[in-house]
């Protein structure tokens, strides 16, 4: 009788528990299914109310926006300006990073503080000097502008990732190699840097997130020409309306890649994004 | 056999020989990079905070200290930090709250944990401009779904362009997309915890909640810790989703600082006070960053 009671107990404990994790999984995605939904929908059945979660899906919101509109060039654009300032805070921040975890700097927690916060400086403060630098050297509305921009948060957070995966690497390999006859840049480049390829493609992917996601910078420093997508959604909310249908089809497009390379290195998410506090 | 070198100053090919090593030619690019990046802004946004830029950007007068004077005569600054302080304490409370919860439920849960897992993080990957956007198109209240839903329950109003819903609204956004990032470092803080007390606990009959109050949470400390932390940085960080759904209305209600910062730089063009606003946000980081620091490395 004991162990009937002790299971329908446990029964009714696994019961309210995905009961729970059901709710949180709706409230997390329906807003993601909606907008994918609705980007897929004519003006007629996304107006409608109630609402429709059954249409038949039409794919002319897209064919409007790159036909109609300048939309590949904006894709391209954010391409260019994520794409340039990972590349420079990976070569960067693998030389630096290695070097941080090897050499026998004293100092390492002011290096640390540096880092960090150079990392998690306000957009809105980093902003301001940069819009006065900029303004003197003609460099707004220019795109290596905006990926100088980027690289305010891409390089040191780069840097530190990079020092993490280099520190947790046991050096015997690489004086193995040394006592053998290579340079300390042959023992990096050869040894050390294969056995960190896993976490510089997350660093990398990070690096293109934040870069991709970011809409303050890009605001103030593009012009029509270098704009970028972030830029394209909030310019569809004008005084006269929304253009709902494309907003939503354009944030389709802007979190689709993100969701896709995100979720490959998922392992690596929460050491990028807790900046190597939780690994 | 190497001879040993004589005592005294070394030559200046040895100290040279010593500054070019293979560790700091490879730290140096970064390194001059980063100073680029970070020390010159920040020596520039000192200087600016001293200028006055309103008649010419590019020809400031000196002002002084009058724009620090500002920040705290100036009673839209004090209301804005007040509106930040609401939104980061409730947002962050929230957050802290439903991260935990879920990623406790997460953990005792027998099966699917990795699915559940996957699909909760997703919001996380959402650019917050359209998180922003996503959010304002489902409170719409003449065609939004959440709005639709609320309607059946006789709530008809304007949520964004209402004071005593818009703030709510916002932090609701913030939460939404990143309640996740505290369940993914606390359910790996969970999964790295030592199973000897809990199993003893277990042997001893300790119910869930006296394993929970007296050996999950308090082994669990420092990594809530680090989570608020790098939330509270990232919410001095970004400005996106409040940008994009009220722009800081109605009536300044939903203004957090980074925002008073934008309209006081790129609408009064007052270059010289937005500056003296980045410094003040600056030092609530710098503060946030020393203590994350410490938490990282432990106390010494």
């Amino acid at each position: 009788m004991a162990g009937t009671k002790v299971s329908s107990r446990k029964l009714i404990t696994t019961v309210l528990i995905y009961t729970a994790l059901g709710i949180a999984m709706v409230w997390a995605l329906l807003p993601i299914i909606w907008m994918v939904l609705s980007s897929l929908k004519t003006e007629a059945n996304m107006f409608s109310m109630p609402p429709k979660f059954t249409f038949k899906p039409t794919f002319s919101t897209y064919a409007f926006m790159f036909t109609e509109g300048n939309f590949g060039g904006f894709l391209k654009n954010s391409m260019i300006a994520a794409f340039s300032s990972t590349a420079i805070a990976l070569i960067l921040g693998t030389l630096g990073g290695y070097a941080l975890a090897r050499g026998n700097y004293r100092r390492g927690k002011d290096i640390a503080f540096w880092i960090i916060s150079t990392r998690m400086t306000p957009v809105a403060a980093a902003i301001v000097p940069l819009y006065i630098i900029f303004a003197k050297f003609h460099l707004i509305g220019t795109t290596f502008g905006l990926v100088f921009a980027y690289t305010t948060f891409n390089l040191p957070f780069a840097l530190w990732m990079m020092m993490t995966f280099f520190a947790e690497l046991p050096p015997d390999m690489e004086h193995a190699a040394m006592v053998d006859g290579a340079t300390k840049f042959q023992a990096f480049y050869r040894i050390a840097l294969p056995q960190v390829t896993p976490g510089l493609v997350a660093t990398g992917i990070l690096c293109l997130m934040f870069a991709w996601n970011d809409f303050a910078f890009a605001s103030v420093f593009t012009s029509h020409e270098n704009q970028t997508i972030p830029v394209a959604a909030s310019l569809l909310v004008s005084q006269t309306g929304i253009a709902w249908g494309q907003a939503m089809a354009t944030g389709t497009v802007i979190i689709t890649p993100m969701l896709i390379t995100g979720l490959a290195v998922r392992k690596y998410l929460v050491r990028g994004l807790s900046m190597g506090a939780v690994k | 056999m190497p001879q040993p070198q004589p005592k005294g100053a070394p030559s200046a090919g040895g100290r040279l020989a010593r500054f070019f090593t293979t560790e700091n030619m490879m730290l140096a690019p970064a390194m001059l990079v980063l100073a680029s990046v970070s020390i010159f802004p920040f020596l520039y946004l000192i200087y600016a905070s001293l200028m006055d830029f309103s008649l010419a950007i590019d020809n400031p007068t000196f002002a002084g200290f009058r724009n620090w004077l500002r920040l705290v005569k100036d009673p839209l600054i004090f209301q804005s930090w007040k509106v930040t302080i609401v939104y980061a304490v409730t947002g962050l409370g929230l957050e802290l709250i439903l991260g935990v919860g879920i990623a406790l439920l997460l953990y005792a849960a027998p099966w699917g944990r990795n699915l559940f897992v996957t699909l909760w993080m997703l919001p996380i990957f959402v650019a917050p401009v359209v998180a922003g956007l996503l959010g304002w198109f489902l409170l719409n209240s003449s065609y939004g779904l959440y709005a639709w839903v609320l309607q059946q329950f006789g709530v008809h109003t304007d949520i964004f362009g209402t004071v005593a819903t818009a703030l709510p609204a916002v932090i609701l956004i913030d939460v939404w997309e990143w309640t996740p990032l505290i369940t993914l470092i606390v359910l790996s803080g969970l999964q790295s915890l030592p199973t000897e007390p809990l199993e003893a606990a277990e042997v001893d009959g300790a119910t869930y909640w006296q394993k929970l109050r007296y050996i999950i949470l308090p082994l669990s400390f420092r990594i809530i810790v680090v989570a608020l932390l790098i939330r509270s940085m990232d919410i001095m960080r970004f400005i996106d989703t409040i940008f994009i759904t009220t722009a800081g209305g109605p009536a300044d209600s939903t203004k957090i600082i980074g925002l008073r910062l934008f309209d006081v730089a790129f609408r009064f063009m007052d270059i010289g006070f937005a500056a003296a606003i980045g410094l003040s946000m600056l030092v609530v980081t710098i503060f946030l960053g020393k203590a994350f620091i410490r938490v990282m490395y432990g106390r010494e």
